[in-house]
């Protein structure tokens, strides 16, 4: 009930701040730009593609690629996923350090709620707003639904990848936010921690490191194969590790605050 | 007649801030019903000693009891059982005055009628109606005082917590202060508040404490007492602390 009353009261602040709603209208008037795009692409090369057995489909060449530019590698207009890089540090900054530098903290330890349901609470506001957002970019693909061929599972794979990108890039957020003084050192270091998890195995590669844990490490990768449809276990369990280890970083992070003053 | 019951205890607190003992030692029992001044000159130790009693910072050593129970080791007590006033009325400025008051009474457990009654009740008691829609950003530091006090009495506190109540207030809304604290103090609550000014503590309060250097100097009832011997006490103690001793004994 108290992780409900957080949230409601999170939502609630993030609904009422300009920040959220120009992100969303900039977001998603580019993604609309993006979905022109892909379906002016898709429409002009179809009579092609009809010809080709087993070619890509609506699915393959408007779907996916609106939630992300890796299997297409065509970057502009950014996918979904290439958005989620700028616009979750820019919703999650003043999460906890806000609070602070507002001197409102102090209130929430004074509720008696234990940090981890004040971290949780304001997470999972942050997540109900990104998952509308998600939902209004995927409703673009979506409109066209009666008229072409959907690979229904494919795009529920892809949509799961991008909701576990957001997720662990929120969590992400939200340690930095707990552990910055200032929103704006928590917005650049948790887009700078975002850049770095979607292209450490690019990099790597480029300095010619092959390890493995640089291909484990990247977002990018785990995402890839949601992105194509496979739903693995260690994919999934990677998101989630990312999330909880944020989280509880966060956590233990406020209840030292509240410790130590 | 019963005996009070105990809403507050203190038991040998210690807080360090900055490497230094911020408070020391304190030992303090509040009983219901009861309004107890925490005298003290600036970085005596009041709001430090107000933010553990509060819950939003924890004592390095000793113990703190509510109503008899551990608060140490049950901080979700403070959710019923405590309401804080910090010395500047933490908002958010993105929020209107009436959700600022259905926040905090959901943070506060209440929801539904009871949440609806008791938003009601306060705004009446307080006089916020013409502000309700108005966001806590552009109040006056008055009306954020009071929109704070309300917060804090919402869900109906049994211990009230005050860390310089009058600050930025003027002389009526002082003195509906005062009469909000004796309405309170009169329906059971516990009310500690912390000042610097001694004419606070003798038109609102029934017993003051003088603290000094994180440490409790005077701890007596006010009723009956000489305000010009307690005035003289607490000069006296704030002059020790600033090292006026010779001057002092000397006059």
């Amino acid at each position: 009930m108290s992780v409900i009353a957080v949230t409601r009261l999170e939502l609630r602040r993030l609904f009422v701040r300009p920040l959220a709603w120009v992100l969303a209208a900039l977001t998603l008037a580019q993604l609309a730009w993006r979905f022109t795009l892909l379906l002016g692409g898709f429409l002009a090369g179809q009579i092609k593609l009809a010809a080709l057995p087993g070619g890509p489909g609506y699915t393959d060449l408007v779907g996916v690629p609106m939630l992300s530019s890796i299997l297409t590698g065509a970057v502009l207009p950014f996918g979904v996923a290439e958005l989620a890089l700028v616009i979750v540090p820019l919703l999650t900054m003043s999460v906890i350090a806000g609070e602070r530098s507002n001197g409102t903290l102090p209130l929430w330890f004074a509720t008696g709620l234990p940090a981890s349901r004040i971290v949780l609470g304001k997470y999972l506001a942050l997540m109900l707003w990104l998952v509308l957002w998600l939902a209004l970019a995927l409703a673009m693909p979506l409109s066209l639904a009666h008229g072409a061929t959907l690979d229904w599972g494919k795009l529920a794979a892809a949509s799961l990848g991008l909701l576990l990108t957001l997720a662990t890039l929120a969590a992400i957020g939200v340690a930095c936010s707990a552990f910055a003084s200032h929103a704006s050192i928590a917005a650049s270091v948790a887009l700078t921690l975002g850049l770095v998890l979607a292209g450490v195995n690019i990099a790597a590669q480029r300095a010619g490191a092959t390890h493995g844990v640089f291909d484990w490490l990247s977002l990018s990768n785990h995402l890839e194969t949601l992105l194509r449809g496979l739903v693995s276990t260690a994919d999934i369990a990677w998101f989630l590790i990312v999330i909880v280890v944020a989280l509880a970083l966060a956590t233990h992070r406020l209840a030292a605050e509240k410790e130590r003053g | 007649m019963s005996a009070p019951t105990a809403v507050l205890e203190l038991d040998h607190i210690t807080r360090h801030r900055a490497g230094r003992p911020a408070v020391s030692g304190l030992t303090l029992r509040l009983d219901s019903g009861q309004v107890l001044g925490l005298l003290g000159v600036n970085g005596a130790g009041k709001s430090t000693t107000l933010a553990m009693i509060a819950g939003a910072l924890v004592p390095d050593s000793g113990g703190i009891r509510l109503n008899g129970a551990d608060f140490l080791e049950r901080p979700e007590l403070a959710r019923r059982v405590i309401g804080w006033l910090p010395e500047r009325a933490p908002l958010w400025p993105e929020l209107t005055v009436s959700e600022h008051l259905d926040a905090h009474g959901r943070l506060r457990g209440l929801h539904g009628a009871g949440l609806a009654q008791a938003h009601r009740r306060i705004v009446e008691r307080l006089e916020l109606g013409t502000l309700s829609r108005r966001l806590a950003g552009v109040l006056s530091q008055g009306q954020r005082q009071r929109l704070g006090l309300a917060c804090a009495l919402l869900h109906g506190p049994r211990l009230l917590v005050l860390d310089e109540p009058a600050n930025a207030l003027d002389p009526v809304q002082v003195a509906a202060l005062r009469e909000v604290i004796r309405e309170q103090a009169a329906a059971g609550t516990a009310i500690i508040l912390s000042t610097h000014l001694l004419t606070e503590v003798t038109a609102a309060c029934d017993r003051v404490a003088i603290l000094h250097e994180g440490q409790l100097r005077y701890d007596a009832t006010i009723d009956g007492a000489d305000h010009k011997a307690l005035e003289q006490t607490f000069f006296d103690i704030a002059m020790r602390g600033n090292g006026s001793n010779d001057r002092m004994q000397a006059a």
